[in-house]
Protein backbone atom coordinates (compact mmCIF):
# COMPACT_ATOMS: atom_id res chain seq x y z
CA UNK A 1 0.00 0.00 0.00
CA UNK A 2 2.98 2.41 0.47
CA UNK A 3 3.58 2.91 -3.16
CA UNK A 4 0.13 4.65 -3.08
CA UNK A 5 1.60 7.36 -1.89
CA UNK A 6 1.16 9.92 -4.83
CA UNK A 7 2.81 12.69 -6.32
CA UNK A 8 1.82 15.91 -4.52
CA UNK A 9 1.69 13.61 -1.44
CA UNK A 10 5.85 13.31 -1.83
CA UNK A 11 6.00 17.05 -2.52
CA UNK A 12 4.28 18.03 0.72
CA UNK A 13 6.17 15.77 2.67
CA UNK A 14 9.03 17.14 1.47
CA UNK A 15 7.96 20.53 1.87
CA UNK A 16 7.00 19.61 5.76
CA UNK A 17 10.44 17.78 6.59
CA UNK A 18 12.75 20.70 4.02
CA UNK A 19 10.55 23.42 6.71
CA UNK A 20 11.17 21.64 9.95
CA UNK A 21 15.20 21.39 9.17
CA UNK A 22 15.37 25.20 7.26
CA UNK A 23 13.48 25.57 11.02
CA UNK A 24 16.03 24.11 12.73
CA UNK A 25 18.72 25.45 11.34
CA UNK A 26 17.87 28.77 11.32
CA UNK A 27 17.25 28.81 14.84
CA UNK A 28 20.81 27.62 16.10
CA UNK A 29 21.91 31.12 14.00
CA UNK A 30 20.49 33.08 16.23
CA UNK A 31 21.08 32.03 19.68
CA UNK A 32 19.68 35.37 20.88
CA UNK A 33 16.37 34.53 20.01
CA UNK A 34 16.63 30.59 20.09
CA UNK A 35 17.79 30.94 24.42
CA UNK A 36 14.87 32.37 25.86
CA UNK A 37 12.47 30.75 23.34
CA UNK A 38 13.16 27.57 24.21
CA UNK A 39 13.64 28.75 28.17
CA UNK A 40 10.15 29.68 27.57
CA UNK A 41 8.79 26.66 25.61
CA UNK A 42 10.54 24.83 29.00
CA UNK A 43 8.23 27.16 31.42
CA UNK A 44 5.32 26.59 29.71
CA UNK A 45 5.81 23.18 29.79
CA UNK A 46 5.60 22.76 33.05
CA UNK A 47 2.51 24.87 33.04
CA UNK A 48 0.47 24.00 30.29
CA UNK A 49 -1.29 20.86 32.43
CA UNK A 50 -2.02 23.98 35.37
CA UNK A 51 -4.59 25.72 32.51
CA UNK A 52 -7.03 22.54 32.38
CA UNK A 53 -6.75 22.21 35.83
CA UNK A 54 -8.22 26.08 36.34
CA UNK A 55 -10.64 25.40 33.53
CA UNK A 56 -12.09 22.74 35.52
CA UNK A 57 -13.45 25.38 37.75
CA UNK A 58 -15.37 27.05 35.04
CA UNK A 59 -13.32 29.37 34.01
CA UNK A 60 -12.97 30.34 30.35
CA UNK A 61 -9.33 29.27 28.54
CA UNK A 62 -8.47 32.88 28.16
CA UNK A 63 -9.12 33.91 32.09
CA UNK A 64 -7.65 30.48 32.89
CA UNK A 65 -3.95 30.89 30.84
CA UNK A 66 -3.83 35.01 32.56
CA UNK A 67 -4.46 33.28 35.62
CA UNK A 68 -2.06 30.63 35.23
CA UNK A 69 0.46 34.04 33.96
CA UNK A 70 0.27 36.04 37.04
CA UNK A 71 0.68 32.92 39.37
CA UNK A 72 4.26 32.25 37.20
CA UNK A 73 5.24 35.73 37.94
CA UNK A 74 4.74 36.23 40.89
CA UNK A 75 6.08 32.57 41.96
CA UNK A 76 9.07 33.48 40.15
CA UNK A 77 9.27 37.08 41.06
CA UNK A 78 8.99 37.19 44.35
CA UNK A 79 11.79 35.05 45.33
CA UNK A 80 14.15 36.48 42.64
CA UNK A 81 13.23 39.70 44.32
CA UNK A 82 14.00 38.50 47.42
CA UNK A 83 16.82 35.61 47.23
CA UNK A 84 19.09 37.44 44.61
CA UNK A 85 20.57 39.98 46.26
CA UNK A 86 21.88 37.74 48.96
CA UNK A 87 22.62 35.39 46.81
CA UNK A 88 25.02 38.23 45.06
CA UNK A 89 26.45 39.19 48.39
CA UNK A 90 26.95 35.64 49.02
CA UNK A 91 29.22 35.26 45.72
CA UNK A 92 30.56 38.38 46.16
CA UNK A 93 32.20 37.01 49.72
CA UNK A 94 33.08 34.03 47.86
CA UNK A 95 36.33 35.27 46.11
CA UNK A 96 37.94 36.34 49.36
CA UNK A 97 37.13 33.06 51.27
CA UNK A 98 39.11 30.93 47.88
CA UNK A 99 42.27 31.96 49.04
CA UNK A 100 41.75 30.80 52.67
CA UNK A 101 40.15 27.34 51.00
CA UNK A 102 43.09 26.89 49.49
CA UNK A 103 45.96 27.56 51.67
CA UNK A 104 43.55 25.21 53.56
CA UNK A 105 43.61 22.65 51.19
CA UNK A 106 47.09 22.92 50.73
CA UNK A 107 48.05 22.11 54.46
CA UNK A 108 45.53 18.68 54.73
CA UNK A 109 47.42 17.93 51.52
CA UNK A 110 50.66 18.20 52.60
CA UNK A 111 49.62 16.86 55.88
CA UNK A 112 48.38 13.33 54.08
CA UNK A 113 51.37 12.73 51.67
CA UNK A 114 53.94 13.12 54.49
CA UNK A 115 51.45 10.43 56.49
CA UNK A 116 51.79 8.41 53.40
CA UNK A 117 55.72 8.86 52.85
CA UNK A 118 56.09 7.90 56.31
CA UNK A 119 54.28 4.87 56.05
CA UNK A 120 55.15 3.53 52.83
CA UNK A 121 58.06 5.65 51.75
CA UNK A 122 56.11 6.29 48.59
CA UNK A 123 56.64 9.80 47.38
CA UNK A 124 53.37 11.41 46.21
CA UNK A 125 54.66 14.90 44.81
CA UNK A 126 52.33 18.23 44.51
CA UNK A 127 51.55 18.14 40.87
CA UNK A 128 48.41 16.24 41.63
CA UNK A 129 46.78 19.20 44.00
CA UNK A 130 48.55 21.96 41.80
CA UNK A 131 47.14 20.68 39.03
CA UNK A 132 43.75 20.44 40.17
CA UNK A 133 43.97 23.76 42.02
CA UNK A 134 44.95 24.97 39.06
CA UNK A 135 41.83 23.70 37.57
CA UNK A 136 39.80 25.15 39.87
CA UNK A 137 40.82 28.26 39.97
CA UNK A 138 40.41 28.68 36.05
CA UNK A 139 36.96 27.29 36.32
CA UNK A 140 35.70 29.71 39.11
CA UNK A 141 37.68 32.55 37.38
CA UNK A 142 36.29 31.94 34.14
CA UNK A 143 32.44 31.58 35.40
CA UNK A 144 32.72 34.92 37.10
CA UNK A 145 34.71 36.29 34.19
CA UNK A 146 31.28 35.34 32.54
CA UNK A 147 29.29 36.67 34.62
CA UNK A 148 28.60 40.41 32.95
CA UNK A 149 28.59 38.64 29.56
CA UNK A 150 25.70 36.93 30.37
CA UNK A 151 24.18 39.65 32.66
CA UNK A 152 23.53 41.37 29.54
CA UNK A 153 21.38 38.72 27.92
CA UNK A 154 19.56 38.39 31.22
CA UNK A 155 18.19 41.55 31.62
CA UNK A 156 17.22 41.14 28.19
CA UNK A 157 15.50 37.63 29.13
CA UNK A 158 14.04 38.98 32.16
CA UNK A 159 12.01 40.72 29.42
CA UNK A 160 12.01 38.14 26.69
CA UNK A 161 10.98 35.11 28.58
CA UNK A 162 7.68 36.06 30.41
CA UNK A 163 6.27 37.73 27.28
CA UNK A 164 7.28 34.44 25.04
CA UNK A 165 5.69 32.36 28.17
CA UNK A 166 2.38 34.18 27.78
CA UNK A 167 1.90 33.39 24.16
CA UNK A 168 3.28 30.22 24.05
CA UNK A 169 0.47 29.52 26.65
CA UNK A 170 -2.52 31.24 24.93
CA UNK A 171 -2.17 31.18 21.47
CA UNK A 172 -0.05 27.68 21.87
CA UNK A 173 -2.79 25.37 20.62
CA UNK A 174 -3.50 28.11 17.93
CA UNK A 175 0.30 27.31 16.56
CA UNK A 176 0.08 23.90 16.68
CA UNK A 177 -3.12 23.50 15.16
CA UNK A 178 -2.33 25.58 12.31
CA UNK A 179 1.41 23.67 12.21
CA UNK A 180 -0.40 20.64 11.93
CA UNK A 181 -2.77 21.63 8.78
CA UNK A 182 0.53 21.44 7.37
CA UNK A 183 1.54 17.73 8.32
CA UNK A 184 1.21 15.34 5.60
CA UNK A 185 -1.65 13.09 5.61
CA UNK A 186 0.21 10.01 5.28
CA UNK A 187 1.83 10.56 8.31
CA UNK A 188 -0.15 13.15 10.36
CA UNK A 189 -1.52 10.42 12.94
CA UNK A 190 1.96 9.24 14.08
CA UNK A 191 2.82 12.24 13.66
CA UNK A 192 0.84 14.41 15.94
CA UNK A 193 0.88 11.38 18.74
CA UNK A 194 4.44 11.28 18.47
CA UNK A 195 4.85 15.08 19.20
CA UNK A 196 1.70 15.10 21.81
CA UNK A 197 3.08 11.81 23.59
CA UNK A 198 6.83 13.64 23.81
CA UNK A 199 6.11 16.96 24.40
CA UNK A 200 3.93 15.32 27.80
CA UNK A 201 7.14 12.88 28.96
CA UNK A 202 9.48 16.02 28.67
CA UNK A 203 7.14 18.20 30.26
CA UNK A 204 6.45 16.02 33.24
CA UNK A 205 10.35 15.44 33.78
CA UNK A 206 11.12 18.74 33.67
CA UNK A 207 8.38 19.38 36.45
CA UNK A 208 9.55 16.61 38.32
CA UNK A 209 12.75 17.67 38.00
CA UNK A 210 11.96 21.25 38.92
CA UNK A 211 10.17 20.12 42.32
CA UNK A 212 12.91 17.61 43.32
CA UNK A 213 15.63 20.34 43.12
CA UNK A 214 13.40 23.19 44.73
CA UNK A 215 12.71 20.68 47.60
CA UNK A 216 16.08 19.48 48.15
CA UNK A 217 17.51 23.38 47.51
CA UNK A 218 15.11 24.45 50.64
CA UNK A 219 15.97 21.48 52.97
CA UNK A 220 19.63 22.70 52.80
CA UNK A 221 19.21 26.33 52.64
CA UNK A 222 17.11 26.41 55.84
CA UNK A 223 19.00 23.22 57.51
CA UNK A 224 22.61 25.53 56.18
CA UNK A 225 20.49 29.01 57.73
CA UNK A 226 19.35 27.20 60.88
CA UNK A 227 23.05 26.06 61.21
CA UNK A 228 24.32 29.80 60.59
CA UNK A 229 26.98 28.29 57.98
CA UNK A 230 27.95 31.09 55.59
CA UNK A 231 26.84 30.86 51.74
CA UNK A 232 23.72 29.19 53.27
CA UNK A 233 21.67 30.07 49.78
CA UNK A 234 24.36 29.93 47.99
CA UNK A 235 25.15 26.46 48.44
CA UNK A 236 21.29 25.73 48.65
CA UNK A 237 21.13 26.98 45.28
CA UNK A 238 24.33 24.75 44.43
CA UNK A 239 23.55 21.63 45.58
CA UNK A 240 18.98 22.31 43.82
CA UNK A 241 20.98 22.69 40.47
CA UNK A 242 23.29 19.99 40.76
CA UNK A 243 20.40 17.36 41.58
CA UNK A 244 19.24 18.04 38.11
CA UNK A 245 22.12 15.75 36.97
CA UNK A 246 21.17 12.19 38.42
CA UNK A 247 23.47 9.66 40.30
CA UNK A 248 26.18 12.46 40.36
CA UNK A 249 24.38 15.86 41.15
CA UNK A 250 24.00 14.84 44.79
CA UNK A 251 27.71 13.96 45.04
CA UNK A 252 29.00 17.30 43.04
CA UNK A 253 26.61 19.20 45.20
CA UNK A 254 28.20 18.21 48.43
CA UNK A 255 31.59 18.49 47.60
CA UNK A 256 31.45 22.40 48.01
CA UNK A 257 29.56 22.25 51.39
CA UNK A 258 32.13 19.57 52.49
CA UNK A 259 35.68 21.46 51.69
CA UNK A 260 33.76 25.02 52.96
CA UNK A 261 33.00 23.56 56.08
CA UNK A 262 36.51 21.65 56.61
CA UNK A 263 38.38 24.75 56.28
CA UNK A 264 36.16 26.98 57.79
CA UNK A 265 35.09 24.62 60.74
CA UNK A 266 37.40 21.86 61.02
CA UNK A 267 36.79 18.36 62.04
CA UNK A 268 33.99 19.65 64.42
CA UNK A 269 30.62 19.85 65.41
CA UNK A 270 29.48 22.13 62.90
CA UNK A 271 31.20 19.83 59.90
CA UNK A 272 29.58 17.05 61.33
CA UNK A 273 26.13 19.05 60.96
CA UNK A 274 26.50 19.83 57.66
CA UNK A 275 27.44 16.41 56.98
CA UNK A 276 24.53 14.93 58.47
CA UNK A 277 22.64 17.84 56.45
CA UNK A 278 23.66 16.68 53.25
CA UNK A 279 22.82 12.82 54.12
CA UNK A 280 19.02 14.03 55.36
CA UNK A 281 18.26 16.22 52.23
CA UNK A 282 19.37 12.87 50.18
CA UNK A 283 17.53 10.60 51.83
CA UNK A 284 14.52 12.85 51.73
CA UNK A 285 14.59 12.82 48.22
CA UNK A 286 15.20 9.28 47.62
CA UNK A 287 13.59 7.87 49.74
CA UNK A 288 10.17 10.23 49.68
CA UNK A 289 10.26 12.64 46.29
CA UNK A 290 11.96 10.16 44.18
CA UNK A 291 9.23 7.44 44.44
CA UNK A 292 6.11 10.15 43.99
CA UNK A 293 7.58 11.36 40.79
CA UNK A 294 9.69 8.17 39.56
CA UNK A 295 6.70 7.49 36.86
CA UNK A 296 7.17 11.32 35.62
CA UNK A 297 11.08 10.60 35.14
CA UNK A 298 12.51 8.82 32.61
CA UNK A 299 14.73 6.36 33.35
CA UNK A 300 18.25 6.81 31.76
CA UNK A 301 21.01 3.89 32.68
CA UNK A 302 23.56 5.15 35.19
CA UNK A 303 26.42 4.76 31.88
CA UNK A 304 23.75 6.68 29.76
CA UNK A 305 23.90 9.58 32.68
CA UNK A 306 27.54 9.59 33.00
CA UNK A 307 28.45 9.95 28.88
CA UNK A 308 25.75 12.27 28.42
CA UNK A 309 26.97 14.19 31.56
CA UNK A 310 30.37 14.14 29.88
CA UNK A 311 29.41 14.61 26.58
CA UNK A 312 27.36 17.97 27.91
CA UNK A 313 30.58 19.05 29.70
CA UNK A 314 32.77 19.13 26.78
CA UNK A 315 30.53 21.30 24.50
CA UNK A 316 28.69 23.65 26.69
CA UNK A 317 30.60 23.39 29.87
CA UNK A 318 29.03 23.40 33.57
CA UNK A 319 25.47 25.03 32.14
CA UNK A 320 25.92 21.80 29.09
CA UNK A 321 26.21 19.19 32.50
CA UNK A 322 23.04 20.45 33.41
CA UNK A 323 21.07 20.12 30.21
CA UNK A 324 22.66 17.37 28.99
CA UNK A 325 20.30 15.37 31.18
CA UNK A 326 17.16 16.33 29.46
CA UNK A 327 18.47 16.38 25.84
CA UNK A 328 19.48 12.56 26.69
CA UNK A 329 15.80 11.72 28.38
CA UNK A 330 14.24 13.37 25.15
CA UNK A 331 16.59 11.68 22.68
CA UNK A 332 15.49 8.21 24.34
CA UNK A 333 12.15 8.99 24.23
CA UNK A 334 12.26 9.83 20.61
CA UNK A 335 14.42 6.45 19.85
CA UNK A 336 11.76 4.21 22.21
CA UNK A 337 8.95 5.60 20.17
CA UNK A 338 10.32 5.32 16.59
CA UNK A 339 11.47 1.66 17.63
CA UNK A 340 7.77 1.07 18.77
CA UNK A 341 6.44 2.29 15.78
CA UNK A 342 9.22 0.41 13.09
CA UNK A 343 9.17 -3.06 15.24
CA UNK A 344 7.38 -3.08 18.54
CA UNK A 345 3.62 -3.58 18.03
CA UNK A 346 3.51 -4.86 14.51
CA UNK A 347 5.89 -7.66 15.72
CA UNK A 348 3.70 -8.72 18.05
CA UNK B 1 -36.42 73.18 -7.72
CA UNK B 2 -35.83 70.24 -9.40
CA UNK B 3 -35.25 68.85 -6.18
CA UNK B 4 -38.86 69.95 -5.24
CA UNK B 5 -40.96 69.00 -7.94
CA UNK B 6 -38.75 64.84 -7.26
CA UNK B 7 -40.94 65.23 -3.81
CA UNK B 8 -43.98 65.90 -5.25
CA UNK B 9 -43.37 63.05 -7.88
CA UNK B 10 -42.76 60.92 -5.03
CA UNK B 11 -45.65 62.00 -2.80
CA UNK B 12 -47.79 62.01 -5.62
CA UNK B 13 -46.57 58.62 -6.50
CA UNK B 14 -47.49 56.37 -3.56
CA UNK B 15 -47.40 53.14 -5.73
CA UNK B 16 -44.72 50.50 -4.04
CA UNK B 17 -42.34 48.62 -6.27
CA UNK B 18 -44.63 45.68 -7.89
CA UNK B 19 -42.88 42.76 -5.96
CA UNK B 20 -39.73 42.53 -3.40
CA UNK B 21 -37.72 40.25 -5.09
CA UNK B 22 -37.12 37.51 -2.17
CA UNK B 23 -34.44 35.04 -3.48
CA UNK B 24 -32.38 38.42 -4.07
CA UNK B 25 -32.60 39.57 -0.73
CA UNK B 26 -31.69 36.26 0.08
CA UNK B 27 -28.77 35.60 -1.55
CA UNK B 28 -27.43 39.20 -0.30
CA UNK B 29 -28.10 37.98 3.25
CA UNK B 30 -26.67 34.82 3.26
CA UNK B 31 -23.64 35.79 1.48
CA UNK B 32 -22.91 38.18 4.43
CA UNK B 33 -19.57 36.43 5.83
CA UNK B 34 -20.88 37.20 9.96
CA UNK B 35 -24.04 34.65 8.48
CA UNK B 36 -23.55 32.09 10.97
CA UNK B 37 -23.64 29.16 8.64
CA UNK B 38 -21.00 30.76 7.07
CA UNK B 39 -18.88 31.24 9.62
CA UNK B 40 -18.37 27.67 11.32
CA UNK B 41 -20.53 25.06 9.44
CA UNK B 42 -18.66 22.25 11.61
CA UNK B 43 -21.05 22.16 14.96
CA UNK B 44 -23.94 22.29 12.65
CA UNK B 45 -22.40 19.18 10.65
CA UNK B 46 -21.82 17.55 13.95
CA UNK B 47 -25.69 18.13 15.05
CA UNK B 48 -26.81 15.88 11.74
CA UNK B 49 -24.56 12.73 13.15
CA UNK B 50 -27.21 10.74 15.11
CA UNK B 51 -24.63 9.65 17.85
CA UNK B 52 -24.24 12.91 18.91
CA UNK B 53 -27.37 13.62 19.65
CA UNK B 54 -26.85 14.01 23.54
CA UNK B 55 -24.60 16.90 23.10
CA UNK B 56 -26.18 20.27 23.26
CA UNK B 57 -24.93 23.50 20.98
CA UNK B 58 -22.73 25.09 22.91
CA UNK B 59 -20.58 21.52 23.67
CA UNK B 60 -20.90 20.13 20.45
CA UNK B 61 -19.18 23.92 19.57
CA UNK B 62 -16.63 23.28 21.90
CA UNK B 63 -16.29 20.02 20.86
CA UNK B 64 -15.65 20.82 17.22
CA UNK B 65 -12.93 23.10 18.57
CA UNK B 66 -10.74 20.37 18.89
CA UNK B 67 -11.42 18.44 15.81
CA UNK B 68 -8.86 18.80 13.00
CA UNK B 69 -10.59 19.06 9.44
CA UNK B 70 -8.07 17.05 7.09
CA UNK B 71 -8.08 16.98 3.20
CA UNK B 72 -7.24 13.79 1.60
CA UNK B 73 -7.45 13.66 -2.56
CA UNK B 74 -9.32 10.97 -4.31
CA UNK B 75 -7.78 7.59 -4.46
CA UNK B 76 -5.01 9.00 -1.30
CA UNK B 77 -4.93 6.31 1.49
CA UNK B 78 -6.32 7.55 5.22
CA UNK B 79 -4.86 4.71 7.34
CA UNK B 80 -3.26 1.59 6.66
CA UNK B 81 -4.67 -1.94 7.66
CA UNK B 82 -1.95 -3.15 11.10
CA UNK B 83 -0.98 0.73 11.53
CA UNK B 84 -1.64 2.18 14.72
CA UNK B 85 -4.17 4.12 14.77
CA UNK B 86 -5.30 6.91 17.55
CA UNK B 87 -7.69 8.97 14.86
CA UNK B 88 -11.75 8.51 14.88
CA UNK B 89 -13.16 10.40 12.05
CA UNK B 90 -15.91 11.66 10.27
CA UNK B 91 -17.14 12.11 7.15
CA UNK B 92 -17.73 15.41 6.16
CA UNK B 93 -17.79 15.27 2.11
CA UNK B 94 -16.65 13.14 -0.02
CA UNK B 95 -16.53 9.47 0.12
CA UNK B 96 -14.54 6.49 1.60
CA UNK B 97 -13.78 2.97 1.49
CA UNK B 98 -13.34 0.82 4.00
CA UNK B 99 -10.79 -2.47 2.92
CA UNK B 100 -9.81 -5.71 4.44
CA UNK B 101 -6.60 -7.01 3.03
CA UNK B 102 -6.64 -10.92 3.75
CA UNK B 103 -2.61 -11.75 3.06
CA UNK B 104 -2.63 -15.02 5.39
CA UNK B 105 0.40 -15.98 5.49
CA UNK B 106 -0.24 -19.65 5.31
CA UNK B 107 -1.54 -19.95 1.88
CA UNK B 108 -0.48 -17.22 0.72
CA UNK B 109 2.19 -17.95 -2.20
CA UNK B 110 1.28 -15.70 -4.88
CA UNK B 111 2.27 -12.71 -2.41
CA UNK B 112 -0.10 -10.27 -4.17
CA UNK B 113 -2.68 -9.64 -0.82
CA UNK B 114 -6.23 -9.68 -2.36
CA UNK B 115 -8.39 -6.41 -1.50
CA UNK B 116 -11.78 -7.18 -0.20
CA UNK B 117 -13.91 -4.45 -0.68
CA UNK B 118 -16.02 -4.29 2.77
CA UNK B 119 -18.06 -1.33 2.67
CA UNK B 120 -18.86 2.51 1.42
CA UNK B 121 -18.67 5.48 3.95
CA UNK B 122 -20.43 8.44 2.63
CA UNK B 123 -21.59 12.16 4.71
CA UNK B 124 -22.06 12.05 8.45
CA UNK B 125 -20.20 8.44 8.79
CA UNK B 126 -18.25 7.42 10.91
CA UNK B 127 -14.99 5.19 11.01
CA UNK B 128 -12.05 4.29 13.59
CA UNK B 129 -13.53 4.33 16.26
CA UNK B 130 -11.89 1.54 18.60
CA UNK B 131 -8.89 3.88 17.99
CA UNK B 132 -10.05 6.26 20.51
CA UNK B 133 -10.45 3.14 22.81
CA UNK B 134 -7.29 0.93 22.63
CA UNK B 135 -4.44 1.07 23.92
CA UNK B 136 -2.31 0.52 20.82
CA UNK B 137 -4.94 0.01 18.82
CA UNK B 138 -4.12 -1.59 15.46
CA UNK B 139 -6.20 -0.78 12.56
CA UNK B 140 -7.92 -4.21 11.29
CA UNK B 141 -8.79 -2.56 7.68
CA UNK B 142 -7.44 0.01 5.68
CA UNK B 143 -9.29 3.21 4.69
CA UNK B 144 -8.91 4.74 1.67
CA UNK B 145 -10.71 8.37 0.17
CA UNK B 146 -13.00 7.72 -2.81
CA UNK B 147 -13.07 10.84 -4.18
CA UNK B 148 -11.80 14.00 -2.52
CA UNK B 149 -13.28 14.24 0.73
CA UNK B 150 -12.79 16.12 3.56
CA UNK B 151 -12.45 14.18 6.79
CA UNK B 152 -13.45 15.50 11.02
CA UNK B 153 -10.48 13.53 13.37
CA UNK B 154 -10.44 13.79 16.40
CA UNK B 155 -7.54 11.99 17.98
CA UNK B 156 -6.01 10.59 21.56
CA UNK B 157 -4.29 13.64 22.34
CA UNK B 158 -6.90 15.81 22.19
CA UNK B 159 -9.33 13.33 23.77
CA UNK B 160 -6.53 13.92 26.92
CA UNK B 161 -7.19 17.25 26.75
CA UNK B 162 -10.62 17.19 26.39
CA UNK B 163 -11.02 14.99 29.43
CA UNK B 164 -8.74 17.37 31.94
CA UNK B 165 -10.43 20.67 30.89
CA UNK B 166 -14.05 20.02 29.87
CA UNK B 167 -14.80 16.73 31.02
CA UNK B 168 -18.44 16.41 30.55
CA UNK B 169 -17.65 16.82 26.56
CA UNK B 170 -14.88 14.28 26.89
CA UNK B 171 -17.73 11.97 28.85
CA UNK B 172 -20.36 12.53 26.40
CA UNK B 173 -17.67 11.62 23.49
CA UNK B 174 -16.86 8.47 25.08
CA UNK B 175 -20.48 7.65 25.60
CA UNK B 176 -21.08 8.10 21.99
CA UNK B 177 -17.92 6.25 21.21
CA UNK B 178 -18.87 3.68 23.42
CA UNK B 179 -22.69 3.72 22.03
CA UNK B 180 -20.74 3.01 18.70
CA UNK B 181 -19.06 -0.30 19.73
CA UNK B 182 -21.95 -1.36 21.88
CA UNK B 183 -23.87 -1.56 18.77
CA UNK B 184 -21.30 -3.31 16.81
CA UNK B 185 -20.38 -5.72 19.92
CA UNK B 186 -24.50 -6.60 19.44
CA UNK B 187 -24.64 -7.35 16.08
CA UNK B 188 -21.06 -9.16 16.37
CA UNK B 189 -22.50 -11.27 19.25
CA UNK B 190 -25.17 -12.11 16.90
CA UNK B 191 -23.77 -13.30 14.44
CA UNK B 192 -21.29 -15.29 16.65
CA UNK B 193 -24.41 -17.48 17.57
CA UNK B 194 -25.73 -17.59 13.99
CA UNK B 195 -22.39 -18.99 13.05
CA UNK B 196 -22.67 -20.90 15.97
CA UNK B 197 -25.97 -22.66 15.07
CA UNK B 198 -24.72 -23.01 11.60
CA UNK B 199 -21.86 -25.14 12.57
CA UNK B 200 -23.82 -27.35 15.15
CA UNK B 201 -26.60 -27.99 11.72
CA UNK B 202 -23.56 -28.57 9.66
CA UNK B 203 -21.30 -30.86 12.57
CA UNK B 204 -24.64 -32.92 12.68
CA UNK B 205 -25.51 -33.70 8.75
CA UNK B 206 -21.81 -34.68 8.96
CA UNK B 207 -22.23 -37.31 11.64
CA UNK B 208 -25.64 -38.19 9.89
CA UNK B 209 -23.91 -38.94 6.55
CA UNK B 210 -20.99 -40.49 8.34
Amino acid sequence: MKSQINKPEKIRLFIFVFGIVLFCFSLSLFPRVTIPLSVAYVISLIFTPVIPMVMRFGIKRPAAVNLVFVAILFLFSYPLIKITPTVTNEAKNVQYYLPKIESFLKSEYKEITSKIESKTGYEVGDEILNNSLDYGQKATTEILLQIPKYLGSVIEWIFLVPLFVFFILKDGRNFKNSFLKIVPNSIFERFYYLSHQFNRQLGDYIFAKFVEASIVGVIISTGLFILDVRFALLLGLVAALTNVIPYLGPILGTIPAIVFGLAEYGWGPTFGAIAILYIVANCIDIALVFPILVSKIVNLHPLMVVVSVILGSTFFGVIGMIISIPLAAAFKLISIEIYNELYGVKSR
Amino acid sequence: MTYKSFEKKIEDDKELPAKLDIPILKYFWQSNPLFSSNKNSIPKFLRRIKVLENFSDNELRLLSSSLHLRQFDDGEVIFNQNDIGVGFYFIYSGRVDIIVENNQRVNDVSNDSKLNHIVSLEKLDYFGELALLQQQSIRNASALARESCQLLGIFKPDLENLINSNPTIATKLLQAVSIITANRLFSVTNEVRRLKYKIKQLEGKNEESN
